[in-house]
């Protein structure tokens, strides 16, 4: 890989002004690791819209155009995942680092097509896998690494979502472009399920899965998402469901000494595991543990809101490490295996031979 | 003439079309594809041909304008988060007025909102008109008044390139199954409200008499050009309009008051607090934003003389005329059939 030895700023640029381009945009107006010299969408409005409020240099509606006169450094590509990978390759020969939304390629296969073709043009490539970056998560590792949970066998995580009675995914009259991936709208949230659960599972080498539409209808592919991972001894249960409520995003690791919960929309972190008052008191001591952790939770969580504090800190802190990682030439907080693996786990919860 | 209306299935836009019909015009009504016609009564006049779109996307939209004499552009989105708002109403927009320039149509009755005014620094009492400044810091208002306002630079830019465009700013627009407004305060549940101010003026415009300026506003050449604001005549303070609406009601609200004088020092103070302490980060419920809260119930002074004059219009209902209307069984968007045409079918 070139070398890009230089504390100066990187040259960063834009493609697509969606719903995530604002947590993108916020971080580069603001880092002084990087200089937003470009942003680009098909719509000149929305171009300029966001030109103008993150403090870009010039807008286009022209990608290639973008990259020919620009020449960034890095390229952050906010468009449907369909797309991703013309724009991607097109990126990475131009001479740029590529940092990509979720999911990265619709199908495993074209994301080893699209890695070989970065590491022929000997330049990175990041899928944004930005919860692994957020403090519950953190904080479940560091339970994990410090054997308080003892050893993880058994994993679940969970996305509750009701995209079904409103919002952009249930818009008959210009559907989402994700209905259209292999699982639907579920699929452009199972890169975060994958990679939350390969974090404490490591690896996989069983699927079993169950897809549903329950609310019928022409427009979802799926609704619901019930599948059964293994890795040996271990267990994991990666959940989607549009028909729980209220939203959450939990992780649920349990282990042979005790058991962690964390939330990621509302975050919040449990752990029920033998205290040093004894077998006997331990569950006592542990509902007072927990009373405590949520009482302090629903004041950070206050104050969370008040502040406009979203479940995007992850995005942040992924985005600064890989400026730096570029900057310093070391490595990247997203690996190849690491989106090797996620992409191979996707796949095969969407092949069909798994299906229940 | 032949109209192309956007956004025809909407509150102001179904009363729109059938203004339009009454005065013998023809109008291509554009609705998004899974709309429920049943409710529109004119969607099988004769007069009438049923665009099946969505302007998010350009796709049909050329092909769809062919002909046609002008453009009455009301279709945008009011709820949502700013990206969905952005998309039904500013690229919505751009793709409308893009596909209006392959289509060489230059003449669009484009329809704006009061939301676009500065409220804020204006003075109590005073008269807002067309000519008052409009929004010059967007951010502190809401995603409506943000995306109008790029909505109304996208007029202006098709107005440099060769467009005529007649501007029409509606103010608060009410009508059946609309009656609340946001002017009087917020609705607690079904049995509460909580009303703030009692006797600021509130710009109203009853939506017939809205909808019959506004294609007026699209016949009359003297409209090009100019920015109209549209209110009714003897418009109504909080309280009467209010006392109005419970008349109407099978069940009077449990209501709570707030003076606009209580208010708005609370919503300073918010400001301030938020501005020294928080570095402006706090985001607080609207109400507690001064920018938010002026524009919803500062006592201003509103005037239509403009519409009156360049159109020569008068709102045909009072707010008595206009609630009874509202409450009645009447088919407000029934159209008659001309006989000529009857006879033409038969």
């Amino acid at each position: 890989m070139t070398t890009l030895v230089r504390t100066s700023t990187l040259k960063a640029t834009v493609i697509g002004t969606g719903l995530i381009s604002k947590e993108h945009l916020s971080f580069l107006a603001e880092s002084n690791r990087a200089n937003l010299v470009g942003v680009c969408d098909l719509s000149e409005a929305a171009a300029n819209y966001a030109t103008q409020r993150f403090g870009a240099k010039k807008f286009y509606t022209n990608y290639r155009q973008m990259l020919d006169e620009v020449k960034p450094d890095v390229v952050h590509i906010l468009t449907p995942p369909h797309t991703h990978k013309t724009i991607a390759m097109d990126c990475l020969q131009a001479g740029a680092h590529v940092i990509c939304e979720k999911p990265i390629t619709p199908t495993y296969d074209e994301f080893k097509e699209l890695w070989s073709f970065a590491k022929q043009c000997d330049r990175h490539l990041i899928e944004n896998q930005n919860y692994r970056f957020n403090q519950p998560i953190f904080k479940l590792q560091k339970l994990v690494q410090e054997g308080t949970l003892g050893e993880v066998e058994d994993i679940e995580v969970r996305m509750a979502l009701d995209i079904r009675s409103g919002g952009r995914y249930a818009d008959e009259n210009l559907p989402s472009p994700v209905h259209k991936l292999p699982g639907g709208v579920i699929h452009d949230f199972l890169t975060h399920l994958c990679y939350l659960t390969l974090l404490f599972l490591q690896d996989f080498d069983g699927v079993k899965v169950a897809w549903n539409n329950y609310g019928g209808g022409d427009l979802f592919k799926y609704d619901d998402l019930d599948a059964l991972v293994f890795s040996g001894s271990k267990h994991a249960r990666i959940r989607f469901s549009s028909y729980t409520q209220p939203d959450c995003f939990s992780v649920i690791l349990r282990g042979s000494r005790g058991y962690a919960e964390a939330d990621l929309f509302q975050p919040y972190v449990r752990c029920i595991v033998p205290r040093a008052v004894g077998k006997q008191l331990s569950p006592l001591a542990n509902q007072f543990s927990n009373g405590w952790t949520l009482m302090s939770a629903s004041v950070n969580n206050f104050r969370r809101k008040l502040l406009q504090q979203t479940p995007y800190e992850g995005l942040h802190f992924l985005l600064d490490e890989t400026y730096k990682a570029l900057q310093e030439n070391k490595p990247l907080p997203i690996g190849f295996e690491d989106m090797e693996l996620t992409s191979r786990l996707v796949n095969a919860l969407v092949s069909q031979e798994n299906y229940l | 003439m032949k109209l192309f209306v956007t956004g025809a299935s909407g509150f102001l836009g179904q009363y729109i079309v059938a203004e339009a019909l009454r005065r013998g015009h023809q109008v291509s009504a554009v609705i998004r594809p899974k709309t429920d016609l049943s409710r529109l009564s004119w969607y099988d006049h004769p007069e009438v041909k049923l665009v099946r779109l969505d302007l998010r996307e350009m796709s049909g939209l050329i092909e769809s304008l062919q002909g046609v004499d002008n453009v009455i552009h009301l279709a945008a989105v009011k709820a949502g988060d700013f990206y969905t708002q952005f998309a039904g109403t500013v690229i919505a927009t751009e793709n409308l007025l893009t596909a209006m320039k392959k289509a060489e149509i230059q003449r669009l009755t484009a329809i704006s909102t009061f939301s676009v005014y500065d409220y804020l620094n204006m003075r109590s009492g005073k008269v807002l008109d067309e000519n008052s400044p409009l929004e010059k810091n967007p951010l502190n208002r809401d995603e409506y008044a943000q995306t109008k306002l790029i909505q109304e630079e996208l007029y202006r830019n098709f107005e440099r390139d060769g467009g005529q465009v007649a501007i029409i700013r509606p103010g608060m627009i009410y009508g059946r199954d609309f009656l609340w407004n946001a002017c009087l305060g917020a609705e607690l549940g079904e049995s509460a409200w909580l009303r703030i101010g009692a006797s600021a003026i509130m710009p109203l415009s009853y939506v017939e008499n809205c909808a019959e300026a506004i294609v007026i506003a699209s016949e009359c050449e003297r409209a090009l050009g100019q920015t109209i604001n549209i209110v009714d005549d003897n418009l109504p303070t909080q309280n009467i309009y209010a006392k109005k609406l419970m008349e109407y009601m099978e069940k009077t609200p449990r209501t709570f008051f707030v003076s606009w004088t209580v208010i708005r020092l609370i919503a300073r103070s918010a400001w301030l607090y938020n501005h020294w302490f928080l570095k402006g980060k706090a985001r607080l419920p609207g109400i507690f934003v001064p920018a938010k809260l002026h524009a919803r119930f500062k006592p201003l002074r509103y005037s239509n003389q403009k519409a009156k004059e360049v159109l020569n219009w008068k709102p045909k209902y009072s707010l008595q005329t206009a609630f009874e209307r509202s409450c009645s069984d009447a088919d407000l968007l029934a159209v008659p059939v001309p006989e000529s045409t009857v006879s033409k079918v038969a």
